[in-house]
């Protein structure tokens, strides 16, 4: 764009004026004085009033980055509109403020993006590339509506990493160094040997970290390869997914089952929604994440506190909050049963002589790796589910909240939406990708 | 209520440090605050323009003299050889050239273009802002600002790994 370029001309005047250094501008102040020609068009010497653009009145900030966050609206534009935040706290603040979660308005700006959930309306549509040699997985954002594309926006990476008793994948930010050890590490897919049952861990605590995570909380430290820093880290089991054993034989198609432990099932009832979704992506320090935590009850520290302040104080004082804890898990256990999504169970085609479902045109290859998830219905009082649910479930349900398929070798689309985070439908699509023994 | 005779009404503009500046009505107009003032009858005498020195407002009355829908004797021969297209097309490019001030310069017209409410500007002084916020590196935007990094270690660590997320 000529305008462009003429900007570009003129802001590169400006970065080789402000390299000169100091003097300048102080001989800028001194001659800042004489105001007396009018038209003076091209004024040499800049007159830097300290930091004037880092305290812009808020409504001036507020309009400059609405039109940013407006115009800069895909990848990789976006980019600018991190880099906005970055500027200075107040930018931040309001860059923040201006920028809403991809639930509302379908757009993936801050990593923290990646583990808020996806759109309500419509999809957030990804594609997956697989590189056999290294065994890495890449999550890209789709920035065009074609099914095999060149070029996304890189979102995350996963590595398999196979152990003596199961396989592992561990999910980073970073493309090129993935690793545990790296504060770019932001949680894992574990897998049971026979790669039947995976269970998905994340770095930071669910809402209900109290009774989801007592199992699976292993609190780690652990040291990076340089040696230097120790990164202390917690993982909390937030899924499980099973395969189930397929009885119509050999080739027939997987059945799966997720107990998402972090994803009330209210979210998807009308006015639902994720409670708590985290404000920054990057694990925090545990002396951090124990001050700053809105609701404190995610150790078993924590726990033996409150116990004991009701043991030792005065009902009143002690016992008040306690039995106020009490009531409100049990009342969390009633209302937040997990969501649980199962595959959508393809129909068996006459002429075709294969199993289809209706991917609208986003998967292009025969996999039995692809698979559409749907919100299960909910089961009376943990009842199993009937394999087909008589009555006609509610239209949310009947949403595909996750599909995943294959569109060429090693090219993968995936396409997810509310409540999934883009995190959390990446674990689940790394699983399809597991070898599973009794399932095939 | 702005009839053609009304058009060719003067206005005194003032600026704090002294100076004055005789502007047509439907030039002075095109900032939104001081149309409210004229409609309410406030500018018999010359307009006070606080906080914007003679310098901003001359170049703000420039712009302002350039953008006045082109209504004019003169204005309407102009328009009518030249093409909607490329009249706005010319506008373009005297308004990139406009901009090309230093960043002190900028930093007070996008604040004289915020008070006196003038779109035009406003868009022109934050597009440029943008621009020249896009493409570059967090140093090169916060030297540009001259802006201080007032992070904490661990929230300026935080940002890093946010940028080169989106940057990669």
């Amino acid at each position: 764009m000529s305008f462009r370029s003429i900007v570009r001309d003129v802001r590169d005047s400006f970065g080789s004026l402000s390299r000169r250094g100091f003097d300048i501008r102080i001989l800028g102040n001194g001659r800042g004085r004489s105001h007396g020609a009018v038209h003076e068009l091209h004024d040499p010497v800049p007159v830097i009033q300290s930091s004037c653009w880092a305290n812009l009145p808020s409504e001036l900030l507020r309009d400059v980055i609405e039109r940013l966050e407006a115009s800069e609206a895909t990848w990789p534009c976006r980019k600018n509109v991190v880099a906005c935040a970055a500027v200075c706290r107040t930018w931040r603040e309001m860059c923040k403020e201006i920028v809403k979660n991809p639930e509302f308005c379908g757009k993936i700006t801050f990593p923290v993006s990646l583990k808020q959930p996806g759109p309500r309306d419509g999809t957030m549509q990804c594609f997956i590339k697989r590189d056999r040699s290294t065994q890495t997985y890449y999550l890209y954002l789709c920035l065009t509506s074609a099914v095999l594309v060149e070029n996304g926006k890189f979102l995350l990476s996963a590595k398999r990493i196979c152990r003596a008793t199961c396989t592992e994948y561990i999910i980073s930010m970073n493309a090129n160094s993935i690793s545990r050890s790296t504060d770019t590490y932001i949680g894992k897919m574990r897998s049971n040997f026979l790669g039947t049952k995976f269970v998905m861990y994340d770095t930071q605590p669910p809402y209900n970290a109290s009774s989801v995570s007592h199992s699976g909380t292993t609190s780690r430290r652990f040291y990076s390869k340089k040696g230097s820093t120790k990164v202390p880290c917690s993982t909390y089991s937030i899924a499980q997914v099973s395969y189930e054993l397929n009885v119509l034989g050999t080739r027939g198609p997987r059945r799966m089952r997720c107990v998402m432990h972090s994803i009330p099932a209210s979210s998807l009832e009308a006015g639902g929604s994720v409670p708590c979704q985290p404000d920054i992506i990057f694990s925090r320090s545990l002396d951090e994440s124990f001050s700053s935590m809105p609701v404190s009850k995610s150790s078993v520290m924590d726990h033996s506190m409150r116990f004991s302040s009701a043991r030792f104080s005065d009902v009143s004082i002690g016992g008040g909050p306690a039995i106020r804890g009490q009531a409100l898990s049990d009342g969390d256990d009633l209302k937040d049963t997990p969501l649980i999504l199962r595959n959508k169970v393809p129909r068996w085609h006459e002429q075709l002589q294969c199993w289809c479902l209706n991917f609208r045109g986003r998967v292009t290859v025969a996999s039995v790796k692809n698979f559409q998830l749907t919100a299960a219905a909910q089961p009376a009082a943990g009842a199993p589910t009937p394999p087909h649910p008589a009555p006609a479930p509610p239209p949310e349900h009947d949403k595909v909240i996750l599909q995943f398929g294959k569109v060429a070798k090693d090219m993968f689309t995936m396409d997810y939406r509310y409540p999934l985070s883009a995190f959390q439908a990446f674990a689940l699509s790394l699983s399809s990708f597991d070898t599973k023994l009794a399932c095939e | 209520m702005a009839t053609r005779e009304a058009g060719k009404k003067m206005i005194m503009l003032k600026s704090p440090d002294g100076m004055e500046f005789e502007v047509e009505e439907a030039v002075a107009m095109e900032s939104q605050t001081i149309r409210k003032m004229i409609e309410d009858d406030c500018a018999d005498t010359a307009i006070l323009i606080p906080n914007i020195n003679s310098k901003i407002l001359s170049r703000v009355i420039e712009y302002c003299n350039k953008h006045v829908p082109t209504t004019g004797a003169t204005g309407a021969a102009a328009s009518d050889t030249v093409a909607p297209a490329a009249l706005a097309e010319d506008l373009k490019i005297w308004d990139a050239e406009f901009i090309k001030v230093n960043r002190a310069t900028r930093f007070n017209l996008i604040q004289a273009a915020s008070y006196l409410n003038i779109k035009g500007l406003l868009d022109l002084t934050s597009q440029t802002t943008i621009d020249t916020i896009s493409d570059n590196s967090l140093e090169e935007i916060r030297s540009f600002l001259s802006t201080k990094n007032d992070y904490l270690p661990e929230e300026e660590q935080t940002i890093r790994r946010e940028n080169q997320w989106a940057f990669q």
